[in-house]
């Protein structure tokens, strides 16, 4: 999980690549300085709260929405010069989820294919291919329309996927998934990770995202998180949550280890307890243990994605002041 | 040019398979078809117990009526097929999974206009019963195949105009409004139009009057003199005629041959309409001379000559109404490009 420390200006062997982008609509700044990289091979999580901007800055990969100023590469092409370069290698799943409603699973899948060209032979091929890759099979005769949210999504990934693009953008793919669905979602994404795609995924569901991203970029009002303010939040203050049988044996070892009685609060039969960084975390585990306390859990209390996220949003002035917001 | 066709082909056949499986279209086929059977019925009772109908004449111009009607339908009908093709699109959340593959805007609009003009012409399909009735009936077997011509034409048009105002219009309800509001225009508004034209446009005309100074017994006039100068002015129509040709009703009567009886006479309402519209492209005579004297001087019509002699109307009119359309499809184009700059307020591009 790190973020884009050292990145080169441009790498050419393809990936996302994005500096100090920017978007309004009439009044409203959407995107105001937007930087990111995502490579092949790994999955980065596009991280912010509702409006940040994430929807806008995937429209822009996409190439459908032409930015205000900034670049942006996807596979070394810049979606403003030459649109279906990047179309050709970029699936965008969306967030809201348009089907064709009279069209069976099976047509509707093919027809996107048609639309990337393909003939109608290996337009079939690959709806069926699909199908069974997001598990629609079932559905395949079904109108789209009759679908649930879920198998909508499904079908709206599928379709991102028709041609085997080697840049995927998912715009809130698990929202609507049921358990099951979410952790094929997440088998379905790493394996095309492993299989040198880029993806980029949105989301505000952060537990989701720390199953499966590498990296991760936090949007706040239209302006992604610098890497240094990241590195400083990953090693802020953060609570840790221990389970054990006997809390008052425990909370007397944490009185002995030096844990103030006020820090520790005590949530659903476990303790939550502020630690520094993750060398804390090992200390204090080292010491409890040493100590005889019963222990069968020793976690963060809310994963790494979520701990930064919100850090960041506390910490308020990840938006720079927007005297940038005129750039042009 | 062959990968344009095939994915606007693509497009075409999706627009096509989501139209023809929903019910809406068959039950406005039906009432449509039961609108000019209506019609059609009444005009042949009244017609067939008068006994005008052995008068081939009155059969005719009665008959060419229903053209008429099919016209009004199909004007009304087309706005309803076309006018929310691409925004609906968006409203529904497909226009931009469409968008961002490798077929073109320019596909996309082409793609929908032909989907909306193959979906007209259904309509026009059906009402062909009913059209070859007409020409059993008398109407000339040419007038009605121009006829049927000239109605793909104009449902191609109103198709074209609805599916381009629906890329440009961004709420698909405005967009439809819009563009029956146009084929109200062209229907009717070229009417006023051009009526307002000749009121505003006139000019002074002179007439030399000469009357009879003296008569003989049985009141002949045998001597005449200048008596005076009247003065009038006379609308200039011929000046603004082209609004009138762009009028769909105008265009079919013009574009139809013009058939005249034994006596030279027009024998349908297309041929009365057609003669008018032609009169008002020749400018009226500013200067000209009255003799009282040579009253009841045969002022035959000269049809055939005045026909011949001025511009095909339906050609200017045709010309005029494929800018509109194509102004309308090409708007929609440009509007639908991608990478998106301006939006409209309020709109989304997915």
């Amino acid at each position: 999980m790190t973020a884009p420390q050292n990145a080169p200006a441009e790498h050419s062997e393809g990936g996302i690549v994005v500096r100090n982008v920017s978007r309004a609509f009439g009044q409203v700044h959407a995107v105001r300085d937007a930087s990111l990289d995502a490579k092949p091979g790994t999955v980065t999580a596009l991280i912010g709260p509702n409006g940040s901007g994430k929807t806008t800055l995937l429209l822009m990969l996409a190439s459908l929405l032409r930015p205000d100023a900034g670049s942006i590469q996807v596979c070394g092409v810049d979606p403003s010069i030459d649109p279906l370069a990047v179309r050709a290698s970029l699936g965008w799943m969306p967030d809201i989820l348009g089907s064709w409603s009279v069209l069976t699973v099976r047509s509707a899948l093919e027809t996107t294919g048609r639309l990337y060209r393909m003939d109608r032979r290996t337009a079939a091929a690959r709806a069926s291919e699909l199908l069974d890759l997001v598990g629609l099979t079932a559905l395949a005769t079904q109108r789209t329309g009759v679908l649930s949210r879920g198998q909508k999504q499904k079908l709206s990934l599928a379709r991102a996927l028709v041609h085997d693009p080697s840049v995927l953008l998912l715009d809130e793919p698990a929202s609507g998934l049921d358990p099951v669905a979410r952790l094929d979602l997440q088998r379905l994404v790493r394996r095309l990770a492993g299989d040198g795609k880029t993806i980029l995924v949105s989301s505000h569901v952060l537990a989701e995202l720390d199953e499966m991203a590498d990296d991760a970029v936090y949007l706040e009002a239209g302006v992604t998180a610098s890497a240094d303010r990241i590195a400083k939040s990953k090693s802020s203050s953060r609570q840790w949550r221990i389970r054990s049988r006997d809390l008052s044996g425990l909370r007397a070892s944490l009185a002995s280890t030096g844990i103030a009685q006020a820090d520790i609060l005590e949530d659903r039969g476990e303790l939550l307890i502020p630690l520094d960084g993750d060398a804390a975390a090992e200390e204090l585990l080292r010491s409890l243990v040493t100590s005889g306390a019963p222990i069968s859990a020793f976690s963060p209390a809310v994963g790494e994605l979520e701990h930064t996220f919100l850090d960041l949003s506390r910490g308020g002035a990840v938006a720079d002041p927007p005297a940038d917001g005129a750039r042009s | 040019m062959k990968n344009f066709l095939l994915g606007a082909g693509v497009v075409f056949s999706l627009e096509m398979r989501q139209r023809v499986r929903g019910v809406a279209l068959y039950v406005l086929l039906g009432v449509f078809f039961l609108l000019i059977l209506i019609v059609t019925a009444i005009l042949a009772s009244v017609l067939f117990s008068s006994g005008a109908a052995t008068n081939q004449q009155s059969g005719a111009s009665a008959f060419s009526t229903i053209i008429y009607f099919v016209l009004l339908l199909g004007t009304l009908v087309a706005p309803a097929l076309s006018g929310n093709a691409i925004n609906g699109d968006r409203e529904a959340g497909t226009l931009a999974t469409t968008q961002v593959t490798l077929v073109s805007s320019w596909q996309i609009v082409f793609g929908k206009f032909l989907a909306s003009w193959v979906t007209a012409l259904a309509f026009l399909a059906v009402s062909v019963p009913f059209l070859i009735f007409s020409m059993v009936v008398g109407v000339a077997p040419l007038t009605v195949i121009v006829s049927i011509l000239v109605l793909a034409v104009e449902l191609g048009i109103v198709a074209a105009i609805g599916v381009g105002l629906s890329g440009v219009i961004p709420r698909p309800l405005f967009s439809i409004v819009v563009t029956y509001l146009v084929i109200a225009m062209l229907s009717i508004g070229t009417l006023i139009g051009f009526s307002l034209g000749g009121l505003l446009i006139e000019s002074p005309t002179t007439t030399r009057v000469y009357s009879s100074t003296q008569s003989d017994a049985d009141g002949n006039s045998i001597h005449c003199t200048y008596s005076q100068t009247d003065r009038g002015r006379a609308p200039r129509v011929d000046y603004v005629w082209g609004i009138l040709v762009a009028n769909p009703y105008v265009l079919l009567a013009d574009a139809v041959p013009t058939t005249v009886d034994s006596h030279g006479n027009l024998t349908d309402l297309f041929g009365f309409i057609k003669y008018a519209e032609r009169s008002a492209q020749i400018p009226p005579q500013l200067h000209t001379t009255r003799n009282d004297c040579s009253l009841g001087q045969d002022d035959s019509q000269q049809y055939r000559e005045t026909i011949d002699s001025t511009t095909p109307g339906w050609l200017v009119g045709l010309i005029l109404q494929l800018v509109l359309a194509g102004a309308a499809l090409a708007g929609a184009g440009l509007k639908l490009t991608t990478p998106a700059g301006r939006l409209s307020k309020g709109s989304r591009v997915a």
